[in-house]
């Protein structure tokens, strides 16, 4: 179903449970609530290892806002864990849905459809195609630190340390990639196409209207639960 | 870089050019093709025409192809990669796809147009780059070292599909490269730039490799049949280790690598870069791994060196070694054994100076005051001594690759090992790769090298494998 969706109602899924979440209080009242999100779950997860990863730091924040609730507001178990549970109503969509969308047809849809800048569009959506190659890049410089004696071990302090001159040279390594792609993109053209043609293009199908009404119910569904 | 450089191409005119390393060849091929201020900053003067014309005024009748195979790919599937000229060039839709099948029946791509192009490898990306250009049907093709990060079974490929190209469309053609082999027979002018960037032979490719071959070789250019370059010879005191060690020093047994990744989108990739490999490693001697791009060459280094942990399989470094599994050890006492340099040299920088990045594994492992009197001698030897006070960002690639092999050596690691050490490199560099790693042999280092350079394998391998899909054939 999800599959057959484009990158604009996706994103529609990813960001109207902002909306929702706000109107969850309670533990009764979040579990109802995330009844939809567990049917949405049931039918798109394609993949539960990269969906919970996406989810992580969200969960942490989760139970972090739950312990501090819990901590602050008068040790009222319900409260604490509702609001970890808003946490979960906002962020679970977007990791869900994320994982169908695709760079080109992202670019396709916001240039097309939305007449963003093409652009920005293009040179974003190419950038976010060689995302892979970066955390190989990453990969490289942590092994040749490790090997030169200098890796990211020992204390959290240190490790802090090395990570920041990692970065640093991560950034480097990216910015000649990102120099290389530039010539080889302006060579065929693109320094010139404010105006540019779309070899495909960006229809809204029967399927885009579903996900954007299940978006739109994500955003109303706690409220008319309360 | 170039200074008051006049050269004219004529239409059809199949051009090579050589010089040596930091003669501007690059520079002025993106001049050409109009692009010298994408990434570069400096002062222009002088124009070029192509046609009669700027070539930012027509995009699209140059095409420039890079070293890099991967510079220009924009979209994860080759239809749409090959569409992207056609595309800024707002052809409607309807034009854009039979040029985009023409081009890539042009330079035989078999494959779907939504083909996914992380799947080709590195000389089929090669060609789909060259398929984006010459979608744009363009009357220049400027190839910049168009084959020199490929192993020779891939760049024969795509010099075929230059040839082929170049034969039905009477494209013209200029391609700078630093081997020459393969170009030659399929260029009518060669014409040679100093390292100042102005032109010191021109004409066509036999009287002038007859008459500069010697100039072309100090250049470092690869001219064919001048015979193979001898590897250059080095001091043994200064790549020798710091405690001598003999014997078997890295063994690694039944070795299993696989990587579980998933793409943005959440597809489950499983590849098996290493199969049930078992190697070692010994003291006096070279062990040459070779294989495709893909083989698993540069993961069984990696493992070798303790920098990626085995899904399954021992690494253990005897005879000083613990039972510790390699890829376990502290990162100081690793380094106190042995030294890897990557394929991209750069990737190893940490100092602000030259002299500190060659002293840097010297420091972590408590042998800085040994280490400092070898170190000047050592970037003498290595060609790089004026660079000291450099900042290693700011040098060249092969300066790079210079520098980081001599701040490998410096501390007198037990083992070392090489990525790809010759790739792309021009002649000169070639032979002290070579040279440093033989003498640092000869010195009872133990050296491993993943490497699709067969030269180097026969020139100073000792033992070799051949790895085939992960595993040793």
């Amino acid at each position: 179903m999800m599959a057959r969706c484009g990158p604009l109602s996706l994103l529609l899924v990813c960001l109207l449970p902002a909306f929702g979440a706000p109107a969850i209080e309670s533990v009764e009242h979040g579990l109802w609530s995330l009844l939809p999100v567990a049917v949405l779950a049931a039918v798109a997860v394609r993949a539960v290892g990269i969906t919970l990863r996406r989810m992580a730091l969200g969960l942490v924040a989760a139970g972090s806002i739950a312990v501090s609730t819990w901590l602050y507001g008068g040790h009222d178990l319900d409260t604490a864990v509702g609001a970890s549970l808003r946490i979960i109503y906002l962020i679970a969509p977007g990791a869900i849905a994320s994982t169908y969308l695709e760079p080109s047809s992202l670019a396709d849809h916001l240039a097309q459809r939305l007449r963003l800048p093409p652009r920005v569009v293009v040179a974003a959506s190419a950038a976010l195609q060689r995302l892979d190659e970066v955390g190989e890049q990453w990969r490289q410089i942590g092994r040749a630190r490790r090997a030169r004696g200098v890796g990211a071990e020992g204390g959290p302090v240190r490790r802090v340390r090395v990570g920041a001159t990692m970065a640093v040279a991560l950034l480097v390594s990216t910015m000649r990639l990102s120099g290389r792609m530039s010539v080889a993109m302006d060579a065929r053209g693109f320094a010139r196409a404010q105006r540019r043609t779309w070899a495909e293009p960006a229809p809204w199908r029967p399927a885009d209207s579903v996900a954007a009404l299940a978006g739109v119910a994500l955003a109303v569904v706690p409220w008319l639960l309360r | 870089m170039l200074r008051d450089l006049d050269l004219s191409i004529a239409p059809g005119e199949r051009v090579l050019l050589a010089g040596p390393s930091g003669a501007g060849k690059s520079t002025l091929l993106r001049a050409i093709a109009g692009v010298l201020l994408t990434a570069d900053v400096g002062d222009l003067a002088g124009e070029v025409r192509v046609d009669g014309a700027d070539p930012h005024e027509h995009p699209g009748r140059v095409a420039l192809l890079l070293q890099d195979p991967t510079a220009s790919l924009v979209a994860e599937r080759i239809g749409r990669d090959v569409a992207f000229g056609l595309e800024n060039l707002r052809l409607p839709r309807e034009q854009i796809w039979p040029q985009v099948a023409e081009a890539l029946t042009a330079v035989g791509l078999p494959y779907p147009l939504d083909h996914r192009t992380h799947a080709l490898s590195g000389g089929e990306t090669q060609r789909l780059a060259l398929a984006g250009a010459l979608a744009m049907r363009p009357g220049v093709l400027l190839l910049d070292e168009p084959t020199s990060m490929l192993d020779p079974g891939l760049a024969a490929e795509v010099r075929a599909a230059v040839a082929d190209v170049v034969r039905r469309r009477g494209s013209t053609l200029v391609v700078v490269e630093h081997r020459m082999e393969g170009w030659v027979d399929l260029v009518d002018r060669v014409v040679v730039l100093d390292e100042a960037g102005a032109v010191v032979a021109d004409g066509p490719p036999d009287r002038v490799l007859a008459e500069h071959r010697d100039a072309l070789l100090a250049q470092g250019v690869w001219v064919p049949g001048a015979g193979d370059p001898k590897p250059a010879d080095i001091d043994h005191a200064l790549v020798g280790p710091y405690q001598e060690a003999a014997g078997t020093l890295v063994e690694a047994t039944e070795i299993v690598l696989r990587h579980t990744w998933r793409t943005h989108t959440g597809e489950r990739r499983i590849t098996v870069a290493l199969d049930g490999v078992c190697e070692r490693l010994d003291a006096g001697r070279i062990l040459a791994v070779t294989g495709a791009s893909g083989a698993g060459k540069s993961t069984l280094v990696s493992v070798l060196g303790g920098l990626a942990r085995p899904t399954s399989g021992a690494v253990h470094a005897g005879p000083l070694g613990s039972d510790r599994p390699l890829w376990k050890w502290r990162s100081s006492a690793l380094a106190r054994r042995l030294a890897w340099v990557p394929q991209q040299p750069e990737h190893a920088i940490v100092a602000r100076t030259v002299l500190d990045e060659v002293l840097t594994a010297a420091r972590a492992t408590d042998r800085e005051s040994w280490a400092r009197r070898r170190a000047d001698a050592l970037l003498q030897a290595v060609g790089v001594a004026h660079l000291a006070a450099a900042n290693p960002y700011q040098v060249s690639g092969g300066e790079q690759r210079r520098i980081m092999l001599a701040a490998a050596l410096a501390h007198g690691p037990q083992v070392l090992l090489l990525d790809e050490p010759t790739v792309g490199q021009d002649r000169t560099t070639w032979s002290l790769v070579a040279g440093l790693a033989a003498a640092a042999r000869d010195a009872g280092v133990a050296v491993g090298m993943a490497t699709h350079d067969l030269l180097a394998v026969d020139t100073v391998g000792d033992r070799h494998t051949a790895l085939s899909h992960g595993r040793a054939r």
